[in-house]
């Protein structure tokens, strides 16, 4: 009698192992949770030499905001350690004392078209065209982690014509 | 009458310095031999994927997306995929949406910069979005809206 018990229990245990085993494999194949602990790395080069270029650091597409304003603002660093603002594709619409300039993305006065006061911002130039490909040096000294933000900015009337929000590239 | 000839050219001045059109063009500084053509950042709250994807065409004319400050979970049988559509919800099931889709290969790691190949023949303006996409789950761990650089 205590025989026949002990080896249907052991004949169970046996069935247990049978199907559980694979059920187990099976979901560690497919969940693989080993996979939330171990990281793979990979680090491949760029697919082209280009230690001589000009390195892009932020990028962000402009949105146009008290006039319609289009395009992409990057910022350059050369090999030398020049950094400039670079837009592309860039259109907006042409007016009077027009300046590019670089705020920071919480500014609060961006979230109207119309700056009231002064606006806290590193110039770069005048506008050079309201359409076209073109660059701005940046000042050897500016804090991009904090000036993250490039703006279309009408200085006669105040007037926040298109702003781009730069993220790292 | 002269004070209408007066308005006149006060309206003309006006229209002149808001309609005229003024066209710069730099040049990229040194340009190099590839051409930076699309660019976007994952977005996927739910596997935690962050970085930038973009795509370059080689001089060759050969295409590539490239990750860089890539992050994603690890995970089975994870792809790199180019979607038909805009931009991809997080979790989005591709299977059941049934867009269509460009296979560019296993995900190489789930950390750091990688290249991918992209068919040559691949329609760019229409597939603008990179999907980190397990496929076992059907899971979209991360999605890149691309946009023209």
């Amino acid at each position: 009698m205590n025989t026949h018990v002990g080896s249907w229990v052991l004949h169970r245990k046996w069935i247990l192992a049978a199907v559980g085993l694979p059920i187990l494999v099976a979901a560690w194949w497919a969940f693989r949770p080993e996979k939330l602990w171990i990281n793979q790395k990979v680090s491949e080069p760029a697919p082209f030499a280009s230690s001589t270029d000009p390195q892009p650091l932020y990028t962000g597409r402009l949105e146009g905001k008290a006039h319609q304003t289009s395009g992409r603002a990057t910022i350059y660093k050369t090999p030398d350690g020049k950094q400039y603002l670079r837009l592309t594709d860039f259109s907006t619409s042409n007016g009077p004392d027009v300046h590019v300039v670089l705020v920071r993305s919480d500014e609060a006065n961006l979230t109207q078209e119309i700056v009231k006061g002064q606006l806290d911002s590193v110039e770069l130039g005048s506008l050079k065209g309201n359409q076209g490909d073109q660059n701005y040096d940046l000042p050897a000294s500016v804090d991009l982690q904090k000036y993250n933000a490039a703006v279309i900015y009408c200085e006669r009337f105040h007037a926040v014509f298109g702003l781009a929000r730069l993220e790292q590239f | 009458m002269v004070r209408n000839i007066k308005t006149l050219l006060a309206l003309a001045a006006l229209a002149f310095t808001f309609g005229a059109l003024a066209y710069a063009q730099d040049n990229m500084k040194h340009e190099g031999e590839a051409k930076t053509l699309e660019t976007g950042s994952f977005h996927g709250k739910v596997h935690g994927t962050s970085g930038r994807a973009t795509i370059y065409q080689e001089a060759d004319g050969k295409l590539v997306l490239r990750l860089t400050n890539f992050k994603t979970s690890n995970g089975p049988d994870v792809h790199v995929i180019l979607i038909a559509a805009k931009d991809a919800d997080d979790n989005a099931n591709f299977l059941k949406s049934s867009a269509e889709r460009v296979e560019l290969g296993s995900l190489k790691g789930n950390e750091g910069d990688q290249n991918y190949e992209i068919p040559s023949d691949t329609d760019l303006s229409k597939f603008q979005t990179v999907s980190i996409y397990c496929e076992r789950f059907d899971a979209n761990f991360g999605a890149a809206p691309l946009e023209k650089f």
